[in-house]
Parts: C-alpha cells; sequence; structure tokens
C-alpha cells in the first residue's frame, strides 16, 4: 500500500466548479511519478491537493493511512515537501539562509540549529549541487541554478515524499536535464517518493518510472512511460497525433507530434518521387527534408545582422553577431537560456540600441522611418502588460497601429487584417473576453494575432510556445509553417524545443553566449556534438524515420554520479549510436 | 467632428458577413474613420444631457430664485434687468467654469493613470497641483495683485511638471519611477506650502487657505474665455492621443515594435496632462480628487479607456464639480467651497478603491 493517495477527491477553487471530480489516485512508493496532461487539466490542483495546500470539497487525501487534514502543519511538513511553481525569495537572500528555511518543520522557536539541521542542510547542498553557490545571493543566480537552490530548500526538509510543481518550465535544455537527473537520484539512490507535474512528456518519460495522464480532471492513463506512451493515449491526453519512436541507445520511448504540414510535406516529396525519410545509409539529408526543398534559386537573406554587439546597463549579452536569415523561410534561434536568442532578435527588430548594423530587405534599419518599419517587420516580444478590461479584439487591433492615422483609425483594411488574426490563430470566440480572463496559452495566442494583424512580411517570435500545452505549441508552430508556405512570410523564432526547431525550421541559428556558433540547415547543423558544446548535455541525434529531420534526444546516463540501472554509460551509448549500431538496431516506429 | 463631416457620415456596419462586433459602430468620412462603441456614444449623449440639465437648474438656484422660464428668456437676450444680471454675471459664469474645470481635472487624471498603468494616480499626487499651490500662495503671501493668481499658479505647475519629468528621465520615463519622483516632490512643495502658511500674515493665510480648498466661487468672463479656449484645444489632442496611449499601455517595447516613437508620445501626453491640470488649478484652485475619480467613474460606465470614454471622463469631471459645487452652495446650512465636497466624496471612494484593487492582487 502506498504512503500517499487521493481517495475519491473533488477539487474546486472557491465557488468555481470542480477541477478535479471525484479522483482516486495512490502514489506509488520510493519512484519518481510524473502527472502529464494539457493545460487546466487539473494536474497542479492535484499536486496542490495532495500537499494539503488545498482542502477537497469531498474526498480524502491520505497520508500514512491517516486523513491529512487530521494531521498538524508541521508534522505533514516533515513527511512531505514541496516545490510550488513560482516559488518567490525575499530580495538578496543568500543561498545557504534560504535552503535553511526548509529545516522550519523540524525546528522550535529560538531553538538554535542543532547538528542534524546543520547536516541536513549541508546535503540538501550537496545533493542540489549548488553547495559551491552558498554565499551568493539567490536573485542574481541563473535559473537553473535558482530551480535547484529551491529543489535545494525541499531536499533540506528530509521528507521521504518530495512534491515538485513544474520544475523544469522556463530552464533550458541542460538545465531542465540536470534537474530531472536529481529527480531521479533522489528516488533511485535515495528511496524517496518523488512526485512531479511535468510540461513536456518526454520530460516525463526519461525521468519517471510511473506517469499519470490527466484530461479535464479525469486520469485517462497511468502506468510505466513505455504504456503511457503510446500514440493512442497522448492523442486522447493531448489531442495530437503523435508516433512514438524509440531512442536506439536508451530504449527511452520518446514523443513526436505531427503536425498538419507533415502530410503535405510527405505529399510533396512523393511528388518529387523521393522518400521523405532517411537515406538508405542512415545519414541525415543535409539540405532539409525533401517535401521543403522544392524552392528553387538561392534564397535572398530578409534580414542580416553584421557585427551586432548590445547590452542592457552596460552588460554586453551580444558580442559582435553576424548572422543571415533567408527570405521566404522559416529560422529558428536556438541556444541555451541567457546566450542572448532574445537579445539577438530585439537587435534585430531595431527594440535595443546596437553597435553593428541590421539590414533588411537590403536597406539598413536605421534607414526605415519608425512607422514604415513596423509595417514591414512584426515581433513577439516576451511578456508585455495588457491593461485591465482591455478586449481581445482591442489588443488585436492595436497591431494594426502602424497602418492607421490620427484620422484614419479604421479602414476596412483593418477590418479584414484583424479578422484573418483572430480566424487562423483560433482566438475569433475569444473576441469579447477581456484578455485578463484567458489562460497563459489562449493569451500567447491572442498576443500572436496582434503580431499578425500587424500583417508585416518579416515576423520575428520570441519563444512562441512558452505557456503552451503540447497542443497548442504544435498548433502555433503549424500556424507559422502554414504562413510561410502560403504567404511566404519570412518567420525567425526563438524556440526551445531543438525536436522542433529542427522540424519547423528550414534555417538553424545556433548561439552560445552571445555568439552565433554554428548556422545552417538542421540536418546538418544539429549534431550530437554540436548539442554537447553548445548545451552541455550528451544526447542521441538521429533521423526521425517519418521524416528525415534530426530528433534529439537526451542520453540516460548520468554523467555526474554512477549509472542507474538500466541506463546505459554514456560512453557506451555513444558508441552504440554509431552507424554500425543503427543498421542492427534502428528506432522503432510506432504509430 | 464639424457639422460637415457629420453630415457626410456614414455609419456602417463593422463587416457584412461576419457577426457584426456588439455595439461597435464604425465611422467614416472621406479619409476620416474611426470606431465608436454605441454605449459609449449613448454615454457621452446622455451625460451632455445631464450637464446641460444641471447647469440650467443650478441658474435658478440662489438667494433671487428664478424660474426655468426667466432663465430661458435670459439666454435668448430677453428678462428683466435684475435677472439678466444675476444669470449673465454670476450665476453662469461660475456654472461654465465648474463644469470645464472638472472636466479638465478628469481629462487629466485619466492621461496619468493612463502613463504609468496606475489606477492610482492623478496630477494632486505626482505634485503637478502641488506646484501651483505653491506659486499661488507664495504670490498671496508675497500680497502681489490678486488678478494675476492663476498665472502663477499655472507656472508653478509647469515648473513643478519640468522638474517632475527631469528628476525621472534616465534615457527613459518609467512609470513607476515617475509616480515616486511626483510623490517625493509632491511632499517638498506640501512643505513648502505648509512653511509660507505659517510664516503668513492671517489675513493672506485665510485668503491662500481658500485658493487652495478649490472653488469656483467669483469666477467671471475671462475665466470662462480661458478656460474655454484651453479646452477647445486640449480636449481634441487628448481624445487623439488616446488612440496612442492604448497601445502605449502595452508596454514600451510593444509600442516600439508597432512602430511608435515612445518618447515623444509620451512627452506630447504629459504635456497635455500638465496643461489640463495646470490651467484648470490656476483658476479654481487644486480641487481634490476629481482627476482621480473620473477615470474610474467614466471606466466603471464604459470600459476600457479610448478617445471616446475619455471625452466621456471630461463630462463626468465637469458633472462632479458642478454637482459639488451645487451642494457646497445650497444643500448645506453654509456655504462651502467645491473643493471640500470633492475631498469629502473623493477620499472614502479612493479607499474604497485601495481596498478594490488589494482584495483583487
Amino acid at each position: 500500500m502506498s504512503r500517499l493517495l487521493a481517495d475519491r477527491v473533488t477539487l474546486a477553487y472557491g465557488r468555481g466548479p470542480a477541477v478535479v471530480e471525484s479522483l482516486s489516485v495512490s502514489v506509488p512508493d520510493g519512484v519518481v511519478t510524473s502527472i502529464i496532461g494539457p493545460n487546466g487539466c487539473g494536474k497542479s490542483t492535484l499536486l496542490r491537493a495532495l500537499a494539503r495546500l488545498i482542502a477537497p470539497a469531498s474526498g480524502t487525501v491520505i497520508l500514512d493511512g491517516e486523513a491529512i487534514h487530521r494531521l498538524p502543519t508541521k508534522e505533514v511538513a516533515r513527511r512531505l515537501g514541496l516545490l510550488p511553481q513560482h516559488p518567490s525569495a525575499p530580495d538578496v537572500i543568500a543561498v545557504e539562509d534560504l535552503v535553511r528555511r526548509g529545516r522550519y518543520p523540524h525546528r522550535s522557536l529560538l531553538q538554535p540549529m542543532s547538528a542534524q539541521d546543520h547536516a541536513a542542510v549541508e546535503r540538501a547542498l550537496e545533493l542540489a549541487g549548488v553547495a559551491h553557490l552558498r554565499e551568493r545571493a539567490v536573485d542574481e543566480l541563473s535559473g537553473g541554478q535558482r530551480q535547484r537552490v529551491w529543489i535545494a530548500m525541499a531536499l533540506a526538509q528530509e521528507t521521504p515524499i518530495l512534491l515538485l510543481d513544474e520544475p523544469t518550465t522556463y530552464l533550458d535544455l541542460a538545465h531542465q536535464q540536470e534537474i530531472l537527473r536529481l529527480i531521479r537520484r533522489l528516488a533511485r539512490q535515495e528511496g524517496r517518493t518523488v512526485v512531479a507535474v511535468l510540461h513536456d512528456v518526454n520530460a516525463a518519460a526519461w525521468v519517471s518510472d510511473h506517469v499519470i495522464a490527466m484530461r479535464d480532471g479525469t486520469i485517462v492513463a497511468q502506468g510505466p512511460p513505455g504504456e503511457v506512451l503510446q500514440p493512442r493515449t497522448l492523442q486522447q491526453v493531448y489531442g495530437v497525433e503523435c508516433d512514438v519512436v524509440e531512442c536506439a541507445s536508451s530504449g527511452i520511448p520518446w514523443c513526436v507530434a505531427r503536425g498538419r504540414s507533415l502530410w503535405r510535406m510527405l505529399e510533396l516529396a512523393a511528388e518529387t518521387g523521393e522518400n521523405g525519410g532517411e537515406r538508405g545509409d542512415g545519414s541525415l539529408p543535409e539540405d532539409g527534408p525533401a517535401g521543403r526543398r522544392s524552392r528553387p534559386g538561392a534564397p535572398r537573406d530578409a534580414l542580416q545582422a553584421r557585427g551586432l554587439s548590445a547590452g542592457y546597463d552596460g552588460r554586453t549579452v551580444l558580442r559582435d553577431v553576424s548572422a543571415a536569415f533567408p527570405a521566404g523561410k522559416v529560422s529558428a534561434i536556438v541556444g541555451p537560456n541567457a546566450c542572448g536568442k532574445s537579445t539577438l532578435l530585439r537587435a534585430l527588430a531595431g527594440l535595443l540600441p546596437a553597435e553593428g548594423e541590421v539590414w533588411l530587405n537590403g536597406r539598413p534599419l536605421h534607414a526605415f522611418r519608425p512607422r514604415a518599419l513596423a509595417r514591414e517587420l512584426g515581433i513577439l516580444a516576451q511578456e508585455a502588460p495588457v491593461p485591465p478590461g482591455m478586449l481581445v479584439e482591442d489588443l488585436v487591433a492595436c497591431g494594426r497601429y502602424p497602418h492607421q492615422r490620427w484620422y484614419r483609425q479604421w479602414t476596412p483594411e483593418d477590418q479584414r487584417a484583424v479578422e484573418r488574426a483572430l480566424e487562423v490563430t483560433g482566438t475569433a470566440e475569444l473576441r469579447w473576453r477581456p484578455v485578463e480572463a484567458l489562460s497563459g496559452g489562449q493569451r500567447q495566442r491572442v498576443r500572436l494575432a496582434m503580431a499578425l494583424a500587424q500583417s508585416t512580411p518579416v515576423l520575428l517570435l520570441d519563444e512562441p510556445t512558452t505557456f503552451l500545452d503540447l497542443a497548442h505549441q504544435i498548433e502555433v508552430l503549424e500556424l507559422v509553417r502554414e504562413l510561410n508556405e502560403t504567404e511566404g512570410k519570412t518567420v525567425v523564432m526563438v524556440l526551445h524545443d531543438l525536436c522542433q526547431a529542427s522540424f519547423y525550421a528550414d534555417h538553424l541559428v545556433v548561439m552560445k553566449e552571445g555568439r552565433v556558433v554554428a548556422e545552417g540547415p538542421p540536418g546538418s547543423v544539429m549534431t550530437e556534438e554540436m548539442v554537447r558544446e553548445v548545451f552541455g548535455m550528451r544526447c542521441s541525434v538521429f533521423p526521425d524515420p517519418l521524416t528525415g529531420t534530426p530528433l534529439v534526444v537526451p542520453q540516460g546516463g548520468d554523467a555526474a554520479s554512477p549509472a542507474p540501472a538500466g541506463a546505459a554509460p554514456a560512453a557506451q551509448a555513444e558508441t552504440i549510436h554509431g552507424e554500425t549500431a543503427r543498421a542492427s538496431r534502428p528506432p522503432v516506429l510506432r504509430g | 467632428m464639424s457639422p460637415k463631416e457629420q453630415a457626410a457620415k456614414q455609419v456602417t456596419q463593422a463587416t457584412a458577413g461576419q457577426p457584426a462586433a456588439p455595439g461597435l459602430r464604425v465611422v467614416r468620412a472621406g479619409p476620416v474613420s474611426f470606431r465608436m462603441r454605441r454605449r459609449v456614444t449613448g454615454l457621452v449623449l446622455g451625460a451632455l444631457a445631464l450637464a446641460l440639465a444641471m447647469g440650467a437648474w443650478s441658474l435658478t438656484l440662489g438667494s433671487y430664485p428664478l424660474s426655468l422660464p426667466e432663465v430661458y428668456q435670459v439666454l435668448t437676450g430677453a428678462g428683466s434687468g435684475a435677472a439678466r444680471f444675476i444669470i449673465l454675471d454670476l450665476r453662469l459664469p461660475r456654472v461654465l467654469v465648474a463644469l470645464a474645470v472638472g472636466a479638465m481635472l478628469a481629462m487629466a487624471g485619466a492621461i496619468f493613470q493612463g502613463i504609468v498603468r496606475n489606477p492610482l494616480v492623478a496630477p494632486d499626487i505626482i505634485g503637478v497641483n502641488s506646484g501651483a499651490a505653491v506659486a499661488a500662495v507664495l504670490w498671496i503671501v508675497m500680497k502681489r495683485p490678486a488678478g494675476y493668481v492663476p498665472a502663477a499658479a499655472f507656472a508653478g505647475a509647469l515648473l513643478a511638471a519640468a522638474v517632475i519629468y527631469a528628476l525621472t528621465w534616465r534615457g527613459r520615463i518609467s512609470g513607476s519611477r515617475l509616480i515616486l519622483v511626483g510623490i517625493g516632490v509632491n511632499a517638498v512643495l506640501t512643505a513648502a506650502t505648509t512653511f509660507l502658511l505659517t510664516r503668513a500674515e492671517i489675513h493672506d493665510a485665510s485668503r491662500a487657505m481658500l485658493w487652495m480648498t478649490g472653488s469656483v466661487y467669483a469666477s467671471d468672463w475671462s475665466d470662462v474665455r480661458v478656460l474655454a479656449a484651453s479646452l477647445a484645444v486640449l480636449a481634441p489632442v487628448g481624445a487623439v492621443l488616446m488612440w496612442s496611449l492604448k497601445v502605449l499601455q502595452l508596454g514600451d517595447v510593444t509600442a516600439q515594435s508597432l512602430g511608435m516613437r515612445v518618447e515623444r508620445t509620451r512627452l506630447a501626453l504629459i504635456v497635455a496632462g500638465c496643461a489640463l491640470s495646470g490651467i484648470a488649478v490656476s483658476i479654481a484652485g487644486p480641487i481634490g480628487f476629481v482627476a482621480l475619480m473620473s477615470p474610474h467613474f467614466a471606466r466603471m460606465l464604459a470600459g476600457p479607456m479610448s478617445g471616446g470614454v475619455f471625452v466621456l471622463t471630461g463630462l463626468v469631471g465637469g458633472l462632479l464639480v458642478l454637482g459639488s459645487d451645487l451642494i457646497g452652495q445650497h444643500a448645506l446650512g453654509v456655504s462651502m467651497p467645491a473643493g471640500v465636497i470633492t475631498s469629502a466624496l473623493g477620499a472614502p471612494y479612493f479607499l474604497y478603491l485601495l481596498y478594490r484593487t488589494q482584495v483583487r492582487v
């Protein structure tokens, strides 16, 4: 019997409708359990109920055979630690001080730290790998480091059960991997029970022993990752068509979402008489998948950065960057956090004072008047405030600003552009709702609609898929492809996910520490060496059997500690994944 | 919009085929085109009618009561000599000044709240009005000619605005910095005013106090002319700037990416806001809380700020001051300046607003 379980719980916020209704689930002991599902499916709500943060309207959460609500708060905190979604630290608190706060449930008022407390803090710092940061202020750390410090605080609590709410959001690949590895270590080496709400299906499969897939407040499927990560189940959970590819070296199932553009691509490839997938020898087609190679002639560059340097408050972020973005193509900028991706995008849009030059369609950016520039180039920047009460349509209509004049505020052209933008982003039915009432995913689509209403031939998108669940990520990326294929829009976007970047972009720009380190078609840029060098992550790169675009799958090995049972050591995995090994054990395609 | 344009205007539905936007009308005439919500148009017309009615009613009130027909006769050029004197020289200027001052303060409030994206901001909180007060009190205490108090007050408001702007500027104007600098400047200026009042002769001090409460008492036609002229220029400018302000509220980065020259637009907004507030304060003194309250009332009635809601805000402000003046003059046993009434109503409202904001956050 498991220590933590929910017995027919119904969960709601205030008097709102029930998010979860009469749901029973038990958390297996001593392993990693992950909860996955689309935005708003109730996964975080369930986790918060398990952590006793919200009281069920009916039903009980049971911890060690007792109703959790009957237990004293401190007693619960000694058995169960929680990492909330967006923890916030008081200003300028040192790492060690923050981690010490995790000892709170074990201490009483005015009592000095005992030797046991000190030992627990030390262990937590060590385990989370932040011991060397102990003197530093939390707010000057990188996102990945900060997240590890928060985990360390939860670890210092020394609870046998740990609940983590989206521990990897906002982190780049290497940091995500680092956190996931830590989570796995906690279960495998320390025998702790870990429950993590995860956004990314593949991360869930990679890290967990037990996966719970939710949709609309109910559990659709649960079991080992290999059982849950089936195309049929994922279709049920996210409403997205998926293939599950098994990584040759680690045997970890890897979910690849298939959007509409794939079928268009395959059709095109069939017309040109080529197999869309990998070539006979198993190497990657260097110039991109067949279906996307149909446009003849060398592409002109829509945007060029020439010796661009820029930064904020005297801190240089971009160092002498030169890069070109072909016209009529989709380009993706990838790189670890804080490598200057977003800064490059802003500098390309002329939103930052920068040294060096940006050329748009053969003219330097500064030669454009601001309004004329805004009719040529639109940007979806990260996070923007929206005044309270503003309706979706109002916001989208703001995208028409560069086409308007103070006396000419609404032409039929404005109307058409707004209608179209609402329609293609699927936000037409949200049109008369206030923006503040929307979910994160809806808001992101509305902001994309605003950028589309601007009707510019060049569109820059800064992480258009953040805050979105798998279905909406695919929706947005498909939309980008469609805009590119039907209207010839040039798109430059910053993306987090390397597999998505490889599939949806024609051109990749890889950045590290403010410089461009590689540029070109995904097939030639995306290599294991590149990922290791730039992201500091060991991974396998192999062509998607269906499309030929590279798939990037992190290796199961744990570089920092002895490899856990079941995962091949890193070095061995690499040799297995050589060309010879591929022939004997090709990726298995199910679906 | 001129009558000619009004005649030429075509009112079209949002689009053919598409379900029409609820209450949105597109007005097009030649190169001019804009959208208006029917609700806003209706509210503006309603507020206008209410202002007319309240104005007419207040012309009948006083120690020498007149009937509405008598008022009508006087306004159309007839009527007895006494009635003409009472209405045209005493009551009408006062009504018009109350309406105009209220409108200008309210519009200034709408502009400042928009720039700093903070609903709790108004020119009386960030020090523009205190600048006017210091200058006016200094002028009175120094026994300069009373006729120039408005000019001194306006100069003070401009100077305070310039100082606030200069202290806020760090390559750009940040909204939260503007509030903090403004509150700091406000504190200094308020202290200076208090100092001047404690050092002044009792007669001057009481005159200064009366001015500082804000009152439309003893308004004359020269005041009306100044206010009418500024309102004729600044109200349309403000309404047009609201179109840019809507985009500016999405943040500097978004506004810039939409082709706006952000600092230039913001400067234009600040100048318009300071001018509206400064001129109103110079004539009627700092009537409290109108600038803070009116935009909220208008937004509650009509939705997010736009050119139309801006006009509505002005009408709400005018009605507030006119109503306060009516209450102050006639409803209480003793006669009270309008500023006392607006503050007495405004402070509780301000607290309510703070309470609500806290609940939501």
